[in-house]
């Protein structure tokens, strides 16, 4: 469409934004290293000197057990990835099922579920709810990944349904109705693809709240239980701080910053990109 | 009249749909307690007779039932670790968080709402750059990494050493600032980016209608505007945020930080039950939430009312 | 012959550091004698709105780039005059209404506090002077019960009514200039007539001189004495009313009087 050109323009004009890609990329290949079996391999190797200070060896220093700090802050790039993409999409995915059917359906008793539901899950204290979930699967691994998408949802959720509704009275709808297409195409293939900026700008969105909460989860220890990530080494280095050692906390505090701050500008400019008020003085 | 009774049946179903939910999850799903209790050799006899106790024969309705009388009637049981009596530790532990936590969300909304207007009347220049850049800054910042800087900034020898490590021992007002200046100034700075945002977002769309412009063709100064026209029409915005947080940040924020600075208020004893399995604080502790939560939304409803005329 | 209550020369509005677009107001001028009304024709987005703002120093000056040879009030010049002075000429000595009351309006205060503002802050009065003074002005703008118009708020009062209110705020201090961007144009037809026959009655009664913005023929043919014609940003025509009715010299009159022709027949 045409107007999508003037988005796309008004997208690289940001060079907060720009910046903010490139280091979401830059991670994100990362990742990819590690998942390539490239980078990162030695994260659980302990043994080497405790609390050795960064050198030739272990780049950023070595935690309590001895273990290389810089292997285990790459190998936590492919975990804040995994966590971050998993639940960003499967979230805003069902966010924007739920959200469209609801707006659909706008005003009846299907709408009113899926609200009663959002608003259910909104009320839950999320901690607790993670602590439930995980009680519920009794030890198996995933209760954090479905307990954030269960919640993380209604967001998207409310979005969509609101755009749904709007989009519901547009003509190229009405025309579609009038024809006799059945809803559900109606709704796949001509509603939810206009919903789309709003979905992208949400998978940024959700993909930062996960890696937070993941953090604090691990913190916790709900979160991750085998392998390693940022909030595991925050987690072990609120010891070693009052102890005077830093490394630890040091290196997975930056490189989460920084992840974080790239995918918040980046969602920043997405958000002015599509922004309707800002597009005439 | 009708729509208040709307509301709380609505607040009523909310409250089912949230005790149905976690009811499900902790306890029917949840791990078997019996053996927790009792060991692994008791005998036969033994183990049914607990299970009787625990209710576990009962069919599934009959159980969520007695949840939710016991909810209601504040016949919360004891805790299954120190076997205190779960109403007594609410009351002990609630005012604890409420008076650590009810100074940092307050000072975090204020200083949002003045640094919001800072950035609306100064839109476009280099203030206004300045603190959207910090507020993007502050968004991404782990709570966990200002918690733990803050501790060793403010409370070890490798900082300033001026403020405890953990606890909590009020018995004046000296002593409550003592305790409660660094997590009050963690929560400050964690919310502070969030609400400069949202608190700027919604100042600016405000400064874009047209009755500003109208002010602006009367005369009115810069100040005049922003304190009167927009501050005022921002107010259901700014009302909905404020209140709906509050059980964001102090039931899952208190959480956070009573356990690292070791402060008895609730959320440490919902973190001590997540991690003990302690199903009657935790399942206490859910219903509160939830009540909490329809109290705050009739609260606010109630507010908006007094704050803006077209809400009849 | 006395000096013009409103006087521009070669005014221009850019959109700020675009210098490739168009300016959306290119170097018009004219004069609004005094007690005079002048109308502002044109169709939509043909700048008239815009010029308004710019006279009024409304355009924000990071957005907006607004050049002027002259921009002369009552003799005392508008542009390179500091912004507090500005602020106490705007509603005391020229004054704008706007197209939709219903936003123009701040909807939660109520109309006696807007009004009263106006006289607290351009006559100095205290609020019960003030209060005394906006009944009064109400009264004028055909209010029959002023004291229940002024504890009213703006969505509790219909269109034709929150244009009045609009009318009492402008016209409080007397003003030389009234700016009327669309008054009507939001109002049905009966309404209208009253809110017009209203603005004007009283400009007379104060020696007020209106610049009324329009798109609407039939209301420049009732109530104007010259009309200037703008298209893209640039004034086209400028003549008496019953000249320019009579022998419309450019494309973009006829064309407008036509439209009117036919949604009369």
């Amino acid at each position: 469409m045409v107007s999508d050109l003037h988005y796309w323009s008004r997208l690289k004009n940001n060079r907060a934004g720009l910046a903010g890609l490139i280091i979401v990329v830059s991670f994100f290949l990362l990742a990819v290293g590690v998942w390539a079996g490239l980078l990162g391999q030695g994260w659980s190797a302990a043994g080497g000197e405790r609390w050795a200070p960064p050198g030739a060896e272990a780049w950023f220093g070595t935690n309590l057990l001895g273990q290389d700090i810089f292997q285990r802050s790459v190998f936590s790039v492919r975990t804040a990835f995994e966590i971050g993409l998993i639940v960003s999409i499967l979230s805003t995915a069902l966010g924007a099922a739920l959200g469209a059917i609801a707006g659909w359906y706008g005003k009846s008793w299907v709408d009113g579920t899926v609200l009663w539901l959002a608003g259910v899950l909104d009320s839950i204290p999320f901690y607790l709810f993670v602590a439930a979930v995980a009680f519920a699967l009794q030890g198996k691994p995933w209760a954090m990944q479905i307990a954030m998408i269960a919640t993380f949802w209604t967001a998207t959720g409310r979005l969509v349904r609101a755009e749904v509704m709007k989009l519901k009275t547009r003509e190229f709808v009405l025309s579609a109705r009038a024809i006799g297409l059945p809803d559900l195409l109606i709704l796949s293939r001509h509603v939810l693809p206009n919903t789309l900026h709003i979905l992208l700008i949400q998978i940024s969105i959700t993909f930062v709240a996960a890696i937070k909460t993941e953090v604090i989860l691990s913190f916790l220890g709900l979160g991750v239980q085998d392998g390693v990530s940022w909030g595991l080494m925050l987690a072990e280095s609120t010891q070693e701080v009052l102890a005077g050692h830093f490394n630890n906390f040091l290196a997975a505090s930056i490189m989460l910053f920084a992840l974080l701050m790239g995918f918040n500008l980046f969602s920043d400019a997405l958000q002015d990109a599509f922004d309707p008020k800002q597009a005439a003085l | 009249m009708h729509y208040a009774l709307n509301k709380l049946a609505y607040g009523g179903l909310l409250i089912l749909g949230v005790t149905l939910v976690s009811f499900s999850l902790m306890v029917w799903f949840g791990p078997d307690q019996t053996y927790t209790l009792i060991g692994k050799n008791a005998s036969a006899e033994q183990i049914a007779e607990v299970r009787q106790q625990l209710g576990y024969d009962q069919p599934f309705a009959m159980r969520y039932g007695r949840f939710l009388v016991d909810l209601v009637t504040l016949n919360l049981g004891a805790s299954n670790s120190s076997g205190e009596q779960v109403y007594s530790i609410l009351k002990k532990t609630i005012p604890v968080t409420l008076a650590l936590m009810i100074p940092g969300f307050i000072l975090g909304n204020l200083l949002g709402i003045a640094l919001g207007l800072l950035a609306t009347y100064k839109k476009d220049q280099w203030i206004d750059r300045l603190i959207t850049g910090l507020s993007v800054t502050g968004m991404s910042i782990s709570f966990l990494v200002v918690i733990i800087f803050l501790q060793v900034l403010m409370c070890t020898p490798y900082g300033l050493n001026l403020f405890p490590v953990r606890g909590w021992q009020v018995t004046d007002l000296a002593s409550y600032l003592h305790y409660v200046t660094v997590p009050t100034l963690s929560l400050v700075i964690i919310a502070l980016g969030y609400n400069t945002r949202f608190y700027r977002a919604v100042f600016v769309e405000e400064a874009g209608k047209d009755h500003i412009r109208t002010a602006k063709a009367y005369g009115a100064s810069p100040v005049t505007i922003l304190w009167r026209h927009v501050l005022k029409n921002s107010m259901v915005p700014i009302i909905t945020r404020f209140m709906f947080s509050i059980p964001l940040i102090v039931i899952s924020g208190s959480l956070l930080i009573e356990s690292y600075f070791g402060i008895p208020g609730i959320g440490k004893v919902t973190f001590d039950a997540i991690t003990s399995g302690d199903q009657p604080v935790l399942k206490a502790i859910v219903g509160l939430t939830a009540v909490a939560f329809i109290l705050i939304q009739i609260a606010t409803d109630f507010i908006y009312k007094l704050v803006d005329p077209r809400i009849a | 012959m006395s000096q013009p209550a409103l006087a521009v020369s070669n005014l221009s509005v850019r959109i700020a550091r675009q210098n490739g677009l168009p300016a959306v107001v290119d170097g018009i001028s004219f004069e609004l004698a005094k007690g005079e009304v002048l109308a502002l024709v044109g169709e939509s987005g043909c700048g008239k709105t815009k010029s308004a703002e710019a006279i009024m120093g409304l355009l924000p000056a990071d957005h907006w780039h607004v050049s002027a040879d002259l921009m002369v009030l009552n003799g005392a010049g508008l542009d390179g005059v500091s912004a507090s002075a500005l602020r106490k000429l705007r509603g005391s000595e020229i004054s704008m209404i706007f197209q939709d009351p219903l936003t123009a309006l701040d909807p939660v205060f109520s109309c006696g506090y807007q009004l009263r503002s106006v006289f607290i802050r351009h006559r100095g009065m205290n609020r019960r002077a003030a209060r005394d003074a906006s009944l009064v002005m109400l009264g004028q703008v055909g209010f029959a019960e002023p004291e229940r118009v002024f504890n009213s708020y703006p969505h509790q009062l219909s269109g034709g009514m929150r244009q009045r209110v609009m009318i009492a705020m402008a016209m409080a201090c007397r003003p030389s200039v009234l700016i009327a961007d669309e008054p009507t144009t939001a109002l049905d037809v009966t309404t209208q007539a009253q809110v017009l026959a209203q603005l004007t009655q009283l400009a007379r009664e104060y020696g007020t001189s209106i610049l009324l913005i329009t798109h609407d023929l039939g209301v420049v043919a009732q109530y104007a004495d010259r009309a200037m014609v703008m298209l893209n940003g640039k004034i086209v025509e400028e003549a008496g009313v019953q000249d320019l009715f009579a022998r419309p010299q450019h494309d973009c009159t006829r064309n407008l009087l036509s439209c009117t022709a036919k949604a009369d027949a």
